[in-house]
């Protein structure tokens, strides 16, 4: 039952890790387009 | 065991290299001409990975992740997912609706801009002044929440802190506004998102890993102890999915979001900042769990202490720093987010649309409006947070009043016969039911009792009925509210009124809707969609020659 609990907690941060993957990937992606495209990025 | 402190120095050094880093990116994005238009919605094209972002940031707050830990602490193992899986799932299910509000006016910078164009003046100045007042208490919140952190974790006292984080976040969102507020929004999000990577199980490890469940497990009731306890759903999960819808529709915060990203990027943005927003609170809700196993009591009983509490306790200096930031980080991000919303709707809705004649808006006006509107905006934000007025009624207040809208305002974007007098007079008529309800004016019991309840299942049905509307249409929308309603009416009636709170948020819903409804479905009007996005539009047209020639004349992130 530890173990679970353990798990339920400690998720959290995993999925947490896997949105900030996804979020700098975009945001890296946002910039070589706006660099390609001679913008600014916002 | 003893609780740490960080230096004068250090929580110097993390502000000045927290602040200075946001207003550096400011400044390379920085026009020597802003555009008022991209003052407020940045040209209605940021890409997925800065709207995501901005996003995800802009929804976590301080005042969330106090709250989440609150809940875990109050209700046990299932408490922050009562706090945080609801609000998760409102960024979610108001993606239907942004998608559509997106549509029939492509080019708008503020929902109540839109419900001018759609119903007239009362309608848009019901929102406009929700959403400023909304800003404010917001705005107030999160200086609140730095003056406490800055206090509670340094020698500087509670009125330096709120002058310090003021002051920072004034400093870079001031020149460009909303584009500042949403690239730094990016940088923010790192830093919150990185030190809930780390700081989670920091403490968990530190504390004693699972060797805390063992000792500790009887300092939890058998409702705390239960991952399905009534108590937390009752108390703290219902109330919170009645009031998170309000404030997703109401807050012009998403909204402003909602006509920034690009059209074809809505879906993967909401997405995102939904699984983002929910593990993030989840994550630090479990904080508040893990004191409960260890016993712990708030500093001066105030559950709001205890996330800096347990990192003072378990954590080093440098671990201290990182928490130290993501607070600053996710305060610092929803206070540039309010001060970027509440100068739109000052540029936007009470300027261009309501001071300056129809269409003279002087777009160099209007970004000094914008300017004005934040130094005072942050003016009464660091006057109500010195304690000179207590704001936290007015807050019941704005909830009411966004509740009360969710339902006119959806119906306004997508049924032809919404009047503008269905849509007023239902949101002011439920309003004042709702205070009557929320404050008990008159005592819940007996036969009046029973009405309210009676309403409130009516108001489930609504909440539920208009989320399955969004993303499945009218047809199970409608069975969704009617099977809802039925189906809770038995357990609700005669009890749900015991819980004023939730009562009121649900009797606000179901009064505006059934008014709207009953005020609209047999009037003649045929309302032409189209009109909307003919009616609002940009302010500023700066032709692309004149575009190019400013990008080449400032440094930009390439």
């Amino acid at each position: 039952m530890e173990i679970i609990i353990a798990i339920y907690m400690l998720v959290w941060p995993v999925i947490v890790a896997g949105v900030l993957f996804v979020l700098v990937r975009g945001f890296v992606k946002d910039w070589r387009e706006a660099r390609a495209e001679g913008r600014s990025i916002i | 065991m003893e609780m740490q402190q960080l230096g004068a120095p250090i929580v110097i050094g993390l502000l000045v290299v927290f602040f200075g880093g946001t207003l550096i990116m400011s400044i390379m994005i920085g026009k020597k001409k802003e555009n008022a238009d991209g003052y407020m919605n940045a040209g209605h094209k940021i890409g997925f990975g800065i709207s995501a972002a901005s996003m995800t940031a802009t929804w976590i707050w301080a005042s969330s992740m106090y709250a989440s830990a609150t809940s875990g602490y109050t209700y046990g193992i299932s408490g922050p997912i009562h706090y945080g899986l609801w609000g998760a799932l409102m960024i979610l299910f108001i993606y239907p609706f942004g998608k559509r509000i997106r549509a029939v006016a492509p080019r708008a910078h503020t929902l109540a801009e839109v419900m001018r164009a759609r119903h007239g003046r009362s309608s848009q100045l019901m929102l406009a002044g929700s959403n400023v007042l909304g800003s404010v208490i917001s705005l107030t919140s999160n200086f609140i929440a730095g003056g406490a952190l800055i206090s509670m974790l340094s020698p500087f006292s509670f009125t330096q802190g709120i002058l310090f984080v003021a002051g920072g976040v004034l400093l870079y969102t001031l020149w460009s506004g909303f584009r500042a507020s949403v690239l730094t929004d990016f940088a923010q999000v790192v830093a919150m998102l990185g030190a809930v990577i780390i700081i989670v199980p920091a403490v968990f490890f530190t504390a004693g890993g699972t060797d805390m469940f063992i000792a500790g497990a009887s300092n939890l009731t058998p409702q705390q102890s239960n991952f399905f306890s009534s108590d937390a759903f009752l108390n703290q999960g219902a109330p919170y999915i009645a009031a998170v819808l309000a404030y997703a529709i109401g807050n012009q915060t998403i909204a402003q979001r909602l006509f920034a990203v690009r059209e074809d990027l809505i879906k993967p943005t909401f997405i995102t900042a939904t699984i983002g927003y929910g593990a993030t609170i989840i994550g630090i809700g479990m904080l508040g769990v893990m004191a409960l196993y260890l016993g712990i009591e708030p500093v001066d009983g105030d559950t709001n202490n205890l996330i800096p509490q347990l990192a003072s306790t378990f954590l080093g200096p440098v671990l201290l720093g990182v928490l130290f930031i993501m607070i600053i980080g996710s305060l610092a991000s929803t206070a540039d987010s309010d001060l970027s919303a509440l100068s739109s709707i000052m540029m936007a809705d009470i300027y261009g649309q309501n001071i300056a004649k129809k269409g003279k808006a002087n777009p160099k006006t209007m970004l000094l409006v914008g300017r004005i509107s934040m130094v005072v905006a942050t003016g009464a934000g660091l006057y109500f947070a010195s304690g000179a007025l207590n704001i936290l009624d007015l807050l019941v207040f704005v909830g009411a009043l966004w509740g009360a809208l969710v339902f006119p305002v959806i119906a306004s974007f997508y049924w032809k016969k919404v009047t503008n007098a269905a849509f007023t007079t239902s949101v002011l008529v439920a309003l004042v039911v709702f205070i009557v309800v929320r404050f008990e004016w008159i005592e819940l019991t007996g036969a009046y009792g029973i009405a309210i309840d009676v309403l409130s299942v009516i108001g489930i049905g609504v909440v539920l009925g208009i989320m399955a509307f969004g993303f499945f249409g009218k047809k199970v929308g409608v069975t969704v509210g009617i099977v809802a309603s039925l189906a809770s009416a038995p357990f609700a009636i005669g009890f749900l009124h015991d819980y004023a709170v939730l009562s009121g948020s649900l009797v606000a819903y179901a009064v505006s809707t059934v008014i709207c409804y009953f005020m609209s479905f047999r009037s003649t009007q045929n309302f032409d969609f189209k009109v909307i996005s003919d009616r609002t539009g940009d302010f500023d047209v700066v032709s692309d020659a004149a575009a190019d020639l400013d990008r080449k004349s400032t440094p930009t992130t390439r």
